[in-house]
């Protein structure tokens, strides 16, 4: 897992050995149209919450980009977990993460959530956000300002349309990986039993 | 023939009615002194919807909300005619009438808030539930200035009422009836300061709540051509309708420009307050407009 | 004991169809009894037919979903249901007011011993004095009208109307109002309505609700265009007060359905505001095929709510909007059948209510009572609420208690009767003029200018036609598409494997959170000034006070009239002087 300030390099980079010849061009159009549009949940959960306001509105403007929020996690592409993120905040965020509609992205700001930040020997936060979640951008600094985060959401849209952001996939393929580690600080009943059920079973219409 | 004429009709409301949302979103933005995103975003965002891998539902009941609610948007559309002079774009507006598009209207959210019943959130039920309570206040006036204009005209036909406008237009003819109509209508476009339907933060986003993926798109989707249908009667109730698409674009869009730029400037009213208000202000400038305009 | 009630009303509903074109009349003159020029007798006539029909279809109705229930429904009602359904048809197809009376009194007093098993004592005390007040004022009535032209025949009451003085006629048309709104239950006089209503056997509150009011309805027909000429010049005023009071009737009670917790409450709320429609058109000229078809269509919606509701009840054993809930999956076939019953309720294009709301504002708009109008729709959409707030409590949302997860379909014999009278709904909602060449042989009856006609898909009116098989085939054609669309689409919908999994900000609701919003649904309408006002008052109010008012009376009374013998007596002397005094002047 690649993280940090090297994910910044590679996100930089990453035009230059973007691969999509193997994509169909439906696939391609689906992408397109992913990555012009993207509905944030507005959820703050850390101390990161308070940069989100001025990303959203007239000063920084994120609508120009497709960036807007939405109020429940069934409408919402992206989660953004602010910063430092307790276990109570956990059990949230895991719920709404599950919530919310295939494919969807998690977008991590601040150092809190690579490696517990300031809050590193805290005993009710979370050190590294990725052993309990799929993350699919870091934004660092502490806190990011507007502009990092829009450059955060300008790399998550270039890996969107790539098809490279699938962090939902992964967290489906290790589900036991990540539910050993929330178990591990959340205890046995991480999230109530009806709705891992549903999350992951196959079908539909 | 009449097939061809009403796919066209349905073409012509999607398209104008995205192009119009996009507008709406642009223009509130600048309204916010920001650049706003480009005007078909609403497009992506509804084709978006409609490719998100998996939509949560709640039984079939659930599944039918959205598609009745989609329904009775077509419906609706299917049933004004967009010029009052020309033989093409009348859709079924012959085998209808004014009435049938008044209830038409409310079909389609009625058909929703069963979707949305079942789905079991209570936010969005308690969206429903501002809805219905706002729905009466917000028809009153409209009605009683829908009901002003038949009985002028005697007849309940909407190209009849549109084309007897070609001396004054009904709303420099009919202030008084145009004006409570109009407040009304803001409130049917869902536009501040009637808009406690949807409040994102108070009710969760209302009855949209628990409504993801394609649902949500479909949502959106009737939305557009719901608003570009309820913009098409308002034209020829009160603007004197159209008899060319320059004509019926440039109403149309006066009429939502006026409305979002009257919902960019005020802020929301609660639902007692708003069903105060409408019953209040313009309920009683519609009855002294029907009594001043039928008085024989 | 039912089977043969079923098989009476069945052989009635038969008898009726089959003579539907024949005309019979059979006239008895109490000469013999002393009473000369007495001429009572029964005729079938088209308007009699009609109303008939909606009684022996109801009958059968009730009959059939009486199957269902071994335990919750008296069986005292199906011994006394033949005989008030005799009563009603001996009202509608006498041809005076003699054996009206008669049938009348019947009908009450059969109702009396139908309900008093169930009702409280103090409903029942508000149902028998409504009733024995409405037969009195209707006894009074006749006796005026026969003091004119000495005959109590229909076709000779007009001319006995006319040579009554002006203060005679005033009154005469007070009492019959009096009667008939009682009955009907038009604001005001609906105080005993409700309660009977609620607590009355759930199928015999079907066939209160669909058939008994409707004899108001009837009853105000004949004697307001038989007998008082109501569209003439002369009582236009009172035309209007009629129209005034059939809508106050129908936004009152819209507005008071809105608040119910009850069901059967808020049904009856529901039926005193269709009524209300009925009564408002019944007073302008061009609304008597408003009045007809409307009566048709509320008669048929009421059987089939009320029958929905009854079953629901004798399923779950519970009659609030608090205590139901999620019942969706479990009954599916009752939530479409209600489903059906609430669209036409509210008069949604494109089933069958739509066409009698239309009747209704085009009658009245071509009778320039635009105001009117406008209140009238301003019920009608008001409606919607309380009608959401029906499917919703009892069907939507999550189930309030245990014992709602784990209930099955309801019986068979409450289906039956239901998707007969939705088949129908539907039927007329495509065909909305199937029905107007029979209810132009009733308008043609009573003079008044008939429904134009042209197909059964076309329903016409001064202001414009619609077309019910282009609305629904319309409907019906884009709603397959969209479906269609849908299902095809790349987003695939899952269904959650619990109620509890909803977007409800990242908690997790269980069992203990009041998750079901019945009860609480339009209450927040009390901050609106005058919701709140139709909300506080209550004609319990005036009731009381009237009641206040006799008591004080009587212990006025009481001080004359002392009850000992001695000044008994010494009145009887005083009265006896008096006789005296006036004999010898």
């Amino acid at each position: 897992m690649i993280e940090g300030f090297l994910k910044e390099q590679q996100t930089l980079e990453g035009d230059l050995n973007s691969d999509t010849s193997h994509k169909s061009s439906v696939e391609y159009l689906i992408n397109w149209f992913r990555r012009r549009s993207i509905f944030v949940l507005a959820y703050g959960t850390g101390c990161g919450a308070i940069e989100m306001p001025p990303t959203f509105t007239s000063r920084y403007d994120a609508e120009r980009l497709g960036i807007r929020g939405a109020a429940t996690p069934r409408q919402a592409d992206v989660i953004i977990v602010s910063g430092y993120c307790s276990y109570k905040t956990l059990r949230r965020i895991i719920r709404t993460y599950e919530q919310m509609s295939n494919p969807k992205y998690l977008l991590a700001l601040g150092s809190c959530t690579v490696n517990g930040g300031m809050y590193w020997d805290s005993y009710n936060t979370i050190k590294k956000l990725e052993d309990y979640l799929p993350v699919d951008m870091y934004v660092n600094g502490c806190m990011p300002r507007p502009e990092s985060i829009l450059e955060g959401f300008i790399a998550l849209q270039k890996e969107i349309a790539d098809g490279k952001a699938s962090s939902w996939e992964k967290y489906e393929e290790n589900y036991e990986f990540y539910r050993k580690n929330q178990e591990a600080v959340l205890g046995k009943k991480v999230s109530p039993e009806y709705e891992t059920n549903w999350y992951l079973y196959d079908g539909g219409v | 023939m009449i097939l061809f004429d009403l796919f066209l009709i349905l073409l012509i409301a999607y398209s104008v009615g995205f192009l119009y949302y996009g507008l709406y979103r642009n223009i509130t933005a600048r309204f916010q002194r920001r650049f706003g995103p480009p005007i078909t975003q609403s497009f992506y965002d509804s084709i978006k919807f409609f490719s998100k891998e998996d939509s949560t539902s709640h039984g079939w009941m659930f599944y039918l909300g959205p598609i009745i609610m989609m329904t009775g948007a077509i419906t609706t559309l299917f049933f004004i005619p967009f010029f009052y002079d020309r033989a093409d774009f009348r859709g079924l507006s012959d085998y209808g009438n004014l009435f049938v598009v008044l209830y038409l209207l409310v079909v389609g959210p009625l058909g929703n808030a069963l979707g949305v019943g079942v789905s079991g959130n209570p936010f969005a039920v308690m969206g429903v539930t501002r809805g219905l309570s706002r729905l009466f206040a917000m028809e009153l006036p409209f009605y009683i200035a829908v009901i002003a204009l038949i009985s002028i005209n005697q007849s309940a036909d909407i190209a009849t009422i549109a084309s007897n406008q070609h001396e004054t237009i009904n709303a420099i003819a009919y202030p008084l009836l145009f004006i409570p109509a109009l407040f009304a209508f803001i409130g049917m476009m869902g536009q501040s300061p009637f808009d406690v339907v949807g409040a994102p933060v108070e009710v969760y986003s209302g009855p949209a709540a628990e409504f993801s993926g394609k649902f949500l798109a479909l949502l959106m989707s009737q939305g557009a051509i719901f608003s570009f249908a309820k913009l098409v009667l308002m034209v020829n109730l009160f603007l004197g309708g159209a008899s060319g698409f320059m004509e019926l674009l440039l109403k149309t869009f006066l009429l939502f420009l006026f409305v979002i730029a009257f919902g960019s400037l005020y802020g929301r009213f609660k639902t007692p307050q708003s069903i105060d208000f409408l019953l209040k202000v313009p309920t009683v400038i519609a009855i002294v407009g029907l009594i001043l305009a039928t008085w024989s | 004991m039912r089977i043969i009630n079923t098989l009476l009303a069945f052989l009635s509903l038969a008898l009726l169809l089959s003579f539907w074109q024949d005309n019979f009349s059979f006239y008895v003159d109490l000469a013999l009894l002393g009473l000369h020029g007495v001429v009572v007798g029964v005729k079938t006539s088209a308007l009699s037919n009609v109303f008939a029909l909606l009684i022996g279809f109801s009958w059968l109705m009730v009959s059939i979903a009486s199957f269902a229930s071994k335990k919750n429904t008296h069986s005292t009602l199906f011994l006394w249901l033949p005989i008030l359904s005799l009563a009603l048809f001996l009202i509608v197809y006498t041809v005076d007011y003699l054996l009206f009376f008669v049938g009348w009194e019947v009908m009450s007093i059969v109702s009396y011993f139908i309900l008093a098993p169930t009702l409280t004592p103090k409903a029942l005390l508000k149902y028998i004095l409504f009733a024995m007040a409405s037969a009195l004022a209707l006894l009074m009535g006749i006796v005026i009208l026969y003091s004119g032209a000495e005959t109590l025949l229909y076709i000779d009451a007009n001319h006995g109307f006319t040579l009554l003085s002006q203060q005679m006629k005033m009154i005469l048309v007070l009492l019959m109002l009096f009667a008939f709104f009682v009955k009907i239950g038009a604001i005001g006089f609906h105080y005993w309505l409700v309660d009977s209503y609620a607590q009355a056997d759930d199928l015999f509150t079907t066939y209160l609700s669909a058939v008994l009011s409707k004899m108001g309805i009837y009853g105000l027909i004949i004697f307001l265009t038989q007998v008082v000429d109501i569209y003439s010049l002369d009582w236009k005023i009172l035309a209007y007060t009629i129209a005034i009071i059939g809508v106050t009737t129908s936004v009152i009670a819209t507005f008071k359905a809105i608040k119910e917790d009850e069901l059967k409450r808020l049904l009856a709320y529901s039926s005193i505001a269709q009524l209300g429609y009925i009564v408002t058109i019944l007073a302008i000229a061009g609304g008597m095929g408003g009045v007809l078809y409307h009566a048709l269509i509320h008669t048929l919606v009421k059987l089939l709510l009320f029958i929905n509701i009854a079953s629901i009840i004798a399923l779950t054993n519970r009659s609030k909007l608090s205590q139901l809930g999620g019942l969706i999956y479990r009954t599916p076939h009752s939530f479409v059948l209600l489903l059906i019953g609430i669209i036409v309720l509210a008069g949604m294009p494109p089933l069958a209510g739509f066409a009698s709301k239309y009747l209704v504002y085009t009658s009245l708009l071509d009778a320039k009572m635009l105001l009117i109008l406008s209140a009238v729709m301003f019920a009608s959409v008001s409606g919607f609420l309380y009608v959401y707030k029906l499917i919703y409590g009892i069907y939507l949302g999550h189930p309030t208690h245990k014992s709602l997860e784990s209930v099955d379909e309801v019986s068979k014999w409450y289906l039956i009767p239901q998707y007969i009278i939705a088949l129908l709904l539907v039927i007329i909602g495509a065909f909305p003029a199937l029905i107007v060449p029979t209810l132009n042989t009733v308008l043609v009856q009573l003079h008044v200018a008939p429904i134009p006609f042209e197909t059964s898909t076309i329903l016409e009116s001064p202001l414009g036609a619609y077309n019910g098989f282009v609305v629904m085939s319309a409907f019906a054609v884009i709603f397959v598409l969209v479906l269609f669309f849908v299902w095809r689409v790349k987003s695939k919908a899952k269904n959650v494997k619990n109620r509890f999994d909803i977007a409800y900000c990242g908690e997790e609701p269980t069992s203990a959170t009041p998750l079901h919003y019945g009860y609480g649904m339009g209450q927040e309408l009390q901050r609106v000034g005058f919701i709140a006002i139709i909300w506080k008052q209550s004609s319990a109010s005036f009731y009381n006070a009237l009641t206040l008012m006799l008591f004080s009376l009587s212990t006025r009374l009481r001080k004359v009239y002392t009850g000992n013998l001695a000044s008994n007596f010494n009145w009887l002397i005083i009265f006896a002087i008096f006789l005296l005094c006036w004999g010898l002047e």
